[in-house]
């Protein structure tokens, strides 16, 4: 597939009036941000979501029952964990994204072949008999298990933020009339860095801790361009607090198949809830909303009480707080880059979310990466609920 | 009215210590904003198109790392400024065209300014190390907005996944041999690089392919391009890809001798060639063709021309 990119040009018919100036237009964000006020000509918008979630279970009394050293640490009521997936055999990062992919297009009034952009943003990447694949990308293997046959695909990573970066860059390809419909898709089969993190762990303290709250899942977006006075994304931002770059880090292990994750999470999660309130103000101000018109607040999952403290945060500094904070620890647990778009599925499956809500995403991710976006439900939300 | 390339650099590793992925693609990222004259806190957007590192390490993303190295807005920017947004695509030798597509479309929208592209790859690992095609090398690309060319204008990427087997790389765990004491590794991730015989070859008919289809839905020739910056530079790729399409040695950007060996550097040693010896800068069109695992083919339309002076309209097509 190709993509033009001509200053001015004639897509597919289309008017495509890019103003070239922009850059001397938009006033300085901290974060890396669009929205329909930054002069591109078309809307976007998510068509449809699609999950895929191993049939196995793991509870956190199980996990922690398999410890090497006796813990005592009471994960559950810290984390708000009861349980996660876990892939069993034949599963791995591959299945579950094709899964989710093969999901979100039964939910989609498109088909596979309409996809004109495929990334995958998984941090991890086991297919066949590799614990982590390199090449080719996971994407092109997905694009043909799927047969999105005309997508250009590429891999990308962005720790737990992968999907959500995946669809800020969707969403400038399509504002800007390159593409009309793409996808991003990620399969995490993270729960190993638990089993790993369970040989060695010994206390609360440990930087291991977080891996023993991740869980298996699947997840895909397709996002495609929205019709005139369609509700759709309002605005998504993303900016990289580098100075904290080494707070988490995950390498190959010497313990067992994939990774183990070193994570300063108290440290983590400190700077990130003080940097994240005055990118909050940005975002919500580029998207002329206040915090306490926002229906759904979906933030990365990690812990119930990091969450509920993060939230008690922004409702002090920017003096109102969302209707609803959207909390699935309990059955799915982190399930990294794709925790954003499993809530969503959640809820548009259990029909919490009427057209015309507005949903902020809120991604945090080791880097330190952090993404804002805000979204209106629309009629995507008609599509689901029935299926299932 | 385009994305123009402020400024390249690429680097071999020559240093007795170990080669390592994050201090090369820093070296190369630091070297080509001195060239560019760029602070690093004017850098919005900085990606990592980069592979294979001494450690492999799965998160963060290795061009977070990076813009704290060059501390390219570590904190809250000044006022009147924008922070800067670092991950990274992962591409094989394709990505550093991904990255630069990707790069074109935020400035074109003006949420950046300056994007820049980093590159680095190293031995993975001690063990599992050997047939790796490539050597130690980092790069880096700086891309800004130009009133007065057209700059990036078009790209197409094609893939070709009947030959998607041809060359598989990844980490495999193996298990430690004997008994296990209390204070040894279990085993550990394996590197595995498997490249069939005739992968190179096979790239090359592959680029072909898509080059003719890429300048046939451009409405061009292949005598209109003045300039091939092609990627790698293994001879069988590089030798079959420039017969075939009947381009002249002397239109072919050609690494140095010590970047003939880079990955997903390559691009960007090509690049820094034709800079250095001012044929990027007299090139009116330069074609970026790179091929790699997949088979995946990457193209990229480098336009010198004012925007007045566009050629024919170009027409999307699909494969």
């Amino acid at each position: 597939m190709s993509v033009n990119a001509v200053p001015g040009g004639d897509v597919r018919g289309r008017r495509m009036t890019v103003t070239e100036s922009q850059s001397e237009q938009q006033p300085a964000h901290w974060m890396v941000l669009e929205s329909p006020g930054s002069g591109a000509t078309w809307g976007c918008r998510i068509e449809s979501v699609g999950v895929r979630l191993p049939a196995a279970t793991l509870t956190t009394r199980e996990l922690l029952s398999k410890t090497r050293h006796r813990t005592r640490i009471q994960l559950e009521r810290l984390t708000g964990i009861h349980e996660r997936h876990v892939v069993g055999p034949g599963e791995n990062s591959f299945t579950l994204a094709v899964g989710a992919a093969r999901d979100c297009l039964a939910h989609s009034g498109h088909r596979a072949s309409d996809i004109e952009m495929l990334i995958s943003s998984s941090i991890t990447r086991s297919k066949g008999g590799m614990s982590q694949h390199f090449e080719p990308p996971l994407s092109l293997g997905i694009k043909q298990a799927i047969g999105a046959a005309n997508a250009v695909s590429f891999d990308l990573s962005n720790a737990c933020a992968g999907m959500l970066t995946g669809m800020f860059i969707l969403q400038d390809f399509i504002r800007r009339g390159e593409i009309r419909c793409g996808m991003v898709v990620s399969g995490e089969s993270i729960s190993h860095l638990g089993w790993n993190a369970a040989k060695q762990i010994r206390f609360l303290f440990s930087k291991q801790l977080a891996s023993l709250t991740l869980g298996d899942a699947g997840a895909a977006v397709l996002v495609e361009q929205a019709p005139e006075g369609v509700p759709g994304i309002d605005v998504i931002g993303f900016t990289t607090l580098a100075e904290h770059s080494r707070l988490c880090l995950a390498f190959p292990s010497t313990l067992g198949p994939g990774a183990q994750m070193y994570t300063k999470s108290r440290t983590l999660h400190k700077v990130a809830i003080e940097d994240m309130v005055p990118l909050l103000a940005d975002v919500l101000t580029q998207a002329d909303i206040d915090l306490g018109n926002i229906d759904y607040l979906i933030p990365h999952q990690t812990s119930a009480r990091a969450i509920s403290k993060g939230t008690a945060e922004f409702a002090r500094r920017l003096g109102a707080k969302p209707k609803h904070v959207v909390v699935n620890l309990a059955e799915y647990g982190n399930t990294s880059s794709t925790t954003l778009f499993v809530a969503l599925h959640k809820y548009l499956e259990e029909h919490r979310m009427r057209k015309g809500d507005r949903v902020m995403l809120l991604s945090l991710a080791s880097g330190i990466e952090i993404g804002i976006a805000i979204l209106t439900i629309g009629s995507e939300v008609d599509r689901y609920g029935r299926t299932h | 009215m385009g994305a123009h390339i402020d400024a390249t650099c690429a680097l071999a590793d020559h240093s007795l210590r170990k080669a390592r992925a994050r201090r090369l693609a820093d070296a190369a990222a630091q070297a080509c904003l001195g060239r560019a004259g760029t602070e690093p806190g004017d850098i919005d957007m900085l990606i990592n198109a980069g592979i294979y590192r001494e450690d492999s390490m799965g998160e963060p993303a290795l061009a977070a790392l990076i813009q704290e190295d060059i501390h390219a807005n570590l904190g809250h920017p000044p006022v009147g400024r924008n922070g800067t947004f670092s991950f990274d695509v992962a591409n094989g030798i394709c990505g550093v065209i991904s990255a630069i597509q990707l790069v074109t479309g935020f400035l074109r929208s003006g949420a950046i300014k300056h994007g820049l592209i980093v590159t680095s790859d190293v031995y993975p690992t001690p063990r599992g190390s050997r047939g790796v095609p490539f050597q130690p090398t980092g790069g880096a690309l700086l891309l800004g907005w130009d009133d007065g060319i057209a700059g990036f204008t078009d790209f197409h990427i094609e893939t070709f996944p009947e030959y998607g087997e041809l060359f598989v790389s990844g980490l495999a765990w193996q298990r430690r041999r004997g008994h296990r004491l209390p204070l040894r590794a279990a085993g550990y991730n394996r590197m595995v690089l498997d490249s069939k015989p005739g992968f190179q070859a096979r790239c090359a008919d592959c680029a072909v392919e898509a080059t003719r289809r890429f300048l046939d839905r451009l409405g061009m020739s292949i005598d209109e391009i003045d300039l091939l910056v092609p990627a790698p530079a293994a001879p069988d790729f590089l030798d079959t890809l420039r017969v075939r399409l009947g381009v002249p040695g002397d239109r072919v950007a050609y690494t140095t001798e010590d970047m003939a060996g880079a990955y997903t550097t390559g691009s960007i040693a090509a690049l820094e060639v034709a800079s250095k010896s001012g044929s990027l800068g007299e090139a009116r069109n330069t074609l970026m063709v790179a091929a790699g695992a997949g088979i995946t083919v990457a193209l990229a339309l480098y336009r010198q021309t004012p925007p007045g002076e566009m050629p024919r309209r170009s027409r999307r097509s699909h494969q």
